[in-house]
């Protein structure tokens, strides 16, 4: 963006009249044509785009809901009945939004993962990487809120559970509580505002991912190799390469999140939440929403911890695994970015990956016999993951010689294409 | 390695789906044969009708709908003279009137279904302390584990409890006052008293009124009342998956022709 | 944006690719890409149009709208009710015969903006000189044609100003109609009140939103304005 302006190449004179004035244009000629990109990233690559374009979808489809949706605790309910019945086209918005909560976050998720796997928030894109999480942790929070408002009986006694947490907090934490619900327990109140900040949050999530943008400007993407761009011969330009391989990947994107709104849109959710909210009866298993699955284990896996009761250790240990993700620059000891060329982390990032997902697994079912045990091993290994084992695997592992350049790696390889999945390194 | 992980993903997604809803507590009912299942099921409308006389006839007795209206009844076939005239046989508080009073009058097309009870407390009340649950979406809040992937298992639920009702309990099965042996139902303790049997209700027409055939209506009834769109949904969904296989495959030569080049 | 996206950018991107050969740029690549785009316009005109749909009177509010059933037994001489339908206001004044002269008075008609009914407004079994069923029963929509107010009930003569018969008079920007609700020249207005479609189900009952039987079909929303 700094530096000479560039010119918009085109014939038009409106275009070239306007981007004189206001450089939209090229701005757009920059950013989505020219942009150089490193010319070896995998698929992996996709996902972020991937959950721009859901955050659009989320937006677009909560805006033409919120037109038909009633925040009083009496109507919500049936309000959304409503709008799978009578409005026309109702059932569809919904059923994409509904839907589009889970793909929005098992895109994050894989995005995420991959950064994790290709060191992506190592020097110099920790900002980049934090500012990662701070979207994660809005979306966690506008998800929350959105599942409440349907007012059935998950939304219910799954905002008395989590809104519960806060009273943990020493001193104060029943006098947060109340202030947060607007009354003595979740009620009309609380639906109101819930449904205000579920309107607002996803658009300071629209200006965090603006931040992320430009943190991801300045350095450009990683890659698959984890090594710098030494010059043109390693890029290729934005535009046709990667908008085409974004629209591919996109095109397999929907059709499998066709396949749940049309053929199995509640699939994901609980059958419970299509019975309206009864204050007077907790349904036999309150879960959250599956997304939120492995943090609810390590919420409910935590025992009393010497002088912290249970209820309060479990709350920051729950705080505690997203919020350790702000340090994951730094607890990272290793020189090298990519796990590509780390013999040792390689495994382990798959442990890490499994035990979230055995997590996943405790947290959807009732905390009983084995599930107790798995739940707390789960948990601990999460920690020691990060706590211990990046660090100390950064310092002993020795990681294979680089590459000189990327398009040296690429051309040694003769044959692959670069987009699919590079060969494991001899 | 790297291919096992969207493999892993999928298959632990579907644990987590998988394990959240199973209950213990009562076996799952058998499934059935339903016209509505599948990519591109669509309900049988005599069943429908059938079903509905089933509702109106015997549930309608004891269960609101309050998500529906008379008019609804046009997407199982009525025309708009036979919905007023089923309308016209409910009697419906209207008002207040120019004096301020509430008023019966005759059911319209856009009236609600007129619920059994005036609120919850009064249904308790007249049920023993257990207030009948409404039928609106009663299929889909009975959905559970993987079953429900078609949006299957709540009508085997369903169609499960109205025909699971026994008349003594298994031996040793310690049944309290004023409840009811059903093999589906959770906890097998239920208020309801079997509400269907043969010949509970006459068809208009002509089909065999048997309990499972009482049953298997009033179930797909119920699961067109739960979405009335779902047929809407799967036709549209055909149409969609089509359109973007086809734009993905073009995707796909346009991305194969533009990176040919770069090795 | 189609210029950027498909012009010059193009034809350089792929000539800046390592290795890019000039030949075999030609059929496939030009048939994929006017392919891809007609893909494209086709599928954000279909994902506009469930949007666009979903803000459109949903089922219930179309049901609400059906006809609604008036009693007019007690409606006295001279006077007016008011009801809804549509969530709009509707008219019925039982006009007496002193009334109904002054309709007729062709100094009054002169000073009229559309004193025939000319403009479509009303069904044609109200396109008459007291643009309705039976004389004696006006039924219209109370909202000003000029910008949606609600016109008082003026039937007094002079209640208005010197040389007021009795009418309509919107209190917004001071509109004045006749008792049939035909607009006076020179007022903000340009049509007369409309007339909805109705008919008389016995004596002193008026159904709003249905034709009588033997005429021609008539839908208020065919009126040029409400």
């Amino acid at each position: 963006m700094a530096g000479t302006p560039s010119t918009v190449r085109t014939n038009n004179k409106l275009v070239r009249w306007i981007d004189r004035r206001l450089p939209l244009f090229s701005f757009a000629q920059d950013a989505m044509i020219d942009y150089p990109e490193p010319r070896n990233l995998n698929y992996w690559w996709n996902f972020g785009s991937l959950a721009g374009l859901m955050l659009v979808i989320m937006i677009v489809t909560g805006v033409f809901l919120a037109m038909q949706y009633t925040p009083d605790s009496n109507l919500a309910f049936n309000s959304v009945e409503r709008v799978m019945r009578d409005v026309n086209y109702g059932w569809l918005l919904r059923y994409i939004h509904m839907n589009g909560a889970s793909f929005f976050f098992i895109v994050v998720y894989i995005h995420i993962f991959r950064g994790m796997y290709y060191g992506s928030y190592k020097e110099p894109r920790e900002l980049l990487w934090m500012l990662g999480v701070v979207i994660l942790l809005l979306m966690m929070a506008t998800a929350f809120f959105g599942y409440v408002l349907p007012w059935g009986q998950m939304s219910f006694w799954g905002a008395t559970v989590i809104t519960n947490l806060f009273s943990v907090i020493p001193v104060v934490g029943k006098t947060v509580l109340t202030w947060l619900l607007g009354g003595y327990a979740v009620g009309g109140p609380t639906l109101a505002r819930f449904f205000s900040l579920h309107y607002l949050l996803p658009f300071v999530i629209v200006g965090v991912v603006g931040l992320h943008l430009i943190a991801l400007r300045q350095h450009g993407s990683n890659n698959p190799l984890g090594i710098a761009v030494k010059g043109p011969q390693d890029e290729l330009p934005f535009h046709p390469y990667y908008t085409i391989k974004d629209l591919f990947g996109l095109g397999v994107f929907l059709i499998i999140y066709a396949l749940f709104v049309f053929e199995m849109p509640n699939v994901l959710g609980d059958a419970a939440n299509y019975i309206p909210a009864n204050p007077l009866q907790t349904p036999p298993e309150i879960v959250p929403e599956w997304y939120l699955l492995p943090f609810y284990a390590i919420l409910r896996s935590v025992p009393d911890i010497l002088f912290i009761p249970s209820k309060l250790a479990g709350a920051i240990c729950l705080a505690g695994s997203i919020l350790i993700l702000f340090l994951l620059p730094w607890l990272d000891t290793s020189r090298v970015r990519s796990a590509y060329f780390r013999p040792i982390y390689k495994w382990v990032f798959w442990l890490i990956v499994i035990d979230v997902f055995a997590l996943g697994t405790v947290g959807a079912h009732r905390p009983e016999g084995w599930y107790i045990v798995i739940g707390r091993i789960a948990t601990l290994y999460y920690f020691f993951h990060f706590l211990i084992l990046l660090p100390f695997i950064g310092w002993f592992e020795r990681p294979l010689p680089l590459p000189e350049s990327i398009s040296a790696a690429v051309t040694r390889k003769n044959g692959v294409p670069v987009g699919a999945a590079p060969a494991e390194p001899r | 390695m790297r291919r096992l992980f969207p493999a892993a993903l999928g298959a632990a997604l579907l644990l987590c789906a998988g394990g959240a809803w199973a209950q213990e507590d009562a076996p799952d009912a058998p499934h059935q044969d339903w016209s509505f299942a599948g990519v591109l099921g669509t309900f049988d409308p005599g069943s429908l009708q059938r079903g509905f006389q089933v509702y109106n006839e015997v549930c309608s007795n004891c269960h609101s709908m309050n998500q529906l209206h008379y008019r609804d009844l046009a997407g199982i076939g009525f025309d708009t003279a036979e919905i007023a005239a089923i309308a016209a046989q409910k009697q419906v508080q209207d008002g207040p009137n120019d004096q301020g009073q509430m008023f019966m009058r005759a059911g319209k097309s856009s009236d609600g279904f007129v619920a059994p009870f005036a609120n919850a407390q009064a249904a308790a009340a007249a049920n023993g302390g257990a207030a009948p649950p409404d039928l609106s979406v009663i299929v889909k809040a009975r959905g559970k584990g993987l079953e429900y992937l078609w949006g299957m298992g709540g009508p085997d639920y369903v169609y499960g409890v109205l025909n699971g009702f026994q008349d003594k309990p298994p031996a040793g099965f310690n049944l309290p006052q004023g409840k009811y042996y059903n093999e589906y139902f959770s906890g097998h303790a239920i208020s309801m008293p079997p509400p269907l049997a043969d010949g509970t209700v006459q068809f208009q027409d002509g089909t065999k009124s048997t309990l499972p055939q009482e049953a298997h209506d009033v179930v797909t009834f119920l699961t067109w009342a739960a979405e009335p769109k779902m047929e809407d949904r799967k036709r549209t969904g055909a149409k969609v998956i089509i359109f973007l296989l086809a734009m993905t495959g073009v995707l796909y030569g346009a991305k194969r022709k533009v990176w040919k080049d770069v090795h | 944006m189609a210029d950027l996206a498909h012009g010059k950018p193009d034809q350089r991107g792929l000539s800046h690719a390592a290795g890019a050969d000039s030949h075999g740029v030609g059929t496939r690549r030009d048939f994929l890409t006017i392919a891809g785009n007609a893909l494209a316009v086709v599928g954000a005109a279909c994902v506009a149009w469930p949007l666009i749909d979903s803000m459109n009177p949903a089922q219930d509010t179309l049901a609400a709208g059906a006809p609604v059933d008036i009693d007019i037994s007690k409606l006295q001489p001279g006077q007016q009710i008011v009801v809804l339908w549509r969530s709009r206001p509707i008219f019925v004044v039982n006009r007496t015969p002193d009334l109904l002269q002054t309709l007729q008075q062709p100094q009054d008609l002169a000073l009229l903006s559309d004193p025939n009914s000319e403009v479509l407004q009303q069904p044609g079994y109200a396109k008459n000189w007291n643009r309705s069923l039976q004389p004696q029963y006006l039924v219209l929509v109370g909202i000003c044609t000029h910008l949606g107010c609600i016109p008082s009930f003026m039937p007094q003569a002079n209640s208005v100003g010197p040389g007021w018969i009795g009418g309509y008079f919107c209190p917004c920007h001071g509109s004045r109609y006749d008792l049939s609700g035909r607009v006076y020249s020179g007022v903000p207005a340009p049509y007369n009140l409309p007339v909805p479609p109705y008919r008389f189900l016995n004596p002193t009952t008026i159904r709003i939103g249905e034709n009588p039987p033997n005429e021609a079909d008539f839908s208020l929303d065919s009126v040029v304005q409400i």
